[in-house]
């Protein structure tokens, strides 16, 4: 894993740690922490799509480092952040989980295994060209929607 | 056809545009409801051909021929009450251009149809990572509530179509009127008076 990433979660870690005496429910909490890595995995695969897209020139370095790093959120131990009774009937406001997540479990769970599938041919493929990246990175964006669309309230 | 005659109400651009949007539609709203990472642009493109046929509507409706002026358009609407208390004759409406229920659905279907290329251009998919053109020029609470919206619109428009295709089979079965093939042809059998509480 690379340094920076390293870093990352240190930083993670202790925003955390802070964060924990701010809000006492334990749900919050977890809210909070799921959100954060949903804001690392799209800040990490955006230039990815982008590239992909052809709205940002593609950087074989670049490439390779953003996928290693998303593919290391990825698989974050998350499993923690989804504690049953967090979802948007008991958080609105502050979730946009839906009761359904947990409901039909294990579904988002397989879900959740579809990306980390995705993102290790992603993060295998991303630096060997902008035909490797393409090829990899429609998966990636079908597995986020595929998750989104059925576990995710349209609004807050 | 006793008290009808066969006229030609839909002039040719007419035909073609309502073909042209028909096939836009239906293919900009499947690749937008079965989306996935590699269609998503085709559903924007088919969203910019749709507006600028609708762009292409709204003005048709002031200089095109009188069966398809928004004028005519309104002016059938208010002979609506009129017309649904006797809709269940088993007879052609035989009006020269929309029938009031015909107005009514073609208005509601334009206003749908806008609402969805306008919402469209501020929301996004985040999951694919496709936003529309102008997403990032407003905040992001604006592309959630405008992707909410488009979301929401796409099931009033299904209803719509599948209402406009019930009423044609309701008027093909039941009122013994084919309104299909003068979209096809241009010609339409007309009511020598203009036809149900026609105001022409």
């Amino acid at each position: 894993m690379h340094s920076a990433s390293r870093w990352l979660f240190v930083l993670l870690g202790l925003s955390l740690a802070f964060g924990a005496s701010a809000a006492d429910d334990p749900n919050e909490k977890a809210i909070k922490a799921r959100r954060a890595a949903m804001t690392l995995q799209s800040w990490y695969v955006g230039p990815l799509f982008q590239m992909a897209k052809g709205a940002m020139e593609y950087d074989a370095d670049a490439a390779r480092t953003y996928a290693a790093n998303f593919d290391a959120v990825v698989k974050i131990d998350a499993a923690a952040m989804w504690p049953a009774g967090s979802g948007n009937d008991a958080y609105e406001g502050k979730t946009r989980a839906l009761p359904e997540l947990w409901s039909t479990w294990p579904e988002a769970g397989e879900k959740a295994q579809a990306l980390i599938e995705a993102s290790s041919q992603l993060a295998a493929a991303a630096g060997d060209g902008l035909d490797a990246l393409r090829s990899k990175i429609g998966a990636v964006g079908n597995a986020c929607k595929g998750c989104h669309d059925d576990f995710r309230a349209d609004k807050m | 056809m006793e008290g009808y005659r066969r006229e030609a109400v839909w002039d040719p651009v007419t035909r073609l545009w309502h073909w042209a949007l028909a096939a836009s539609v239906i293919a900009g709203w499947s690749l937008g409801e079965f989306r996935t990472f590699s269609v998503m642009q085709w559903h924007i493109y088919l969203g910019y051909l749709t507006g600028c046929l609708l762009i292409f509507r709204y003005m048709w409706g002031f200089v095109g021929p009188a069966p398809i002026r928004h004028r005519t358009l309104f002016a059938s609407l208010r002979g609506l009450p009129d017309y649904l208390r006797q809709v269940g004759r088993r007879r052609p409406s035989g009006t020269p251009g929309h029938n009031p229920l015909g107005a009514l659905s073609v208005i509601a279907m334009l206003l749908a149809l806008t609402a969805q290329a306008l919402t469209g251009l501020f929301s996004e998919d985040d999951g694919l990572f496709f936003s529309g053109p102008l997403a990032s020029e407003v905040s992001s609470d604006t592309v959630l509530l405008m992707t909410g919206y488009h979301n929401l619109f796409a099931k009033v428009v299904l209803a719509l179509v599948a209402l406009h295709v019930a009423a044609i089979l309701f008027y093909l079965v039941w009122k013994r009127e084919n309104l299909v093939l003068p979209m096809l042809n241009g010609r339409k059998w007309v009511r020598r008076n203009g036809g149900d509480h026609s105001s022409t």
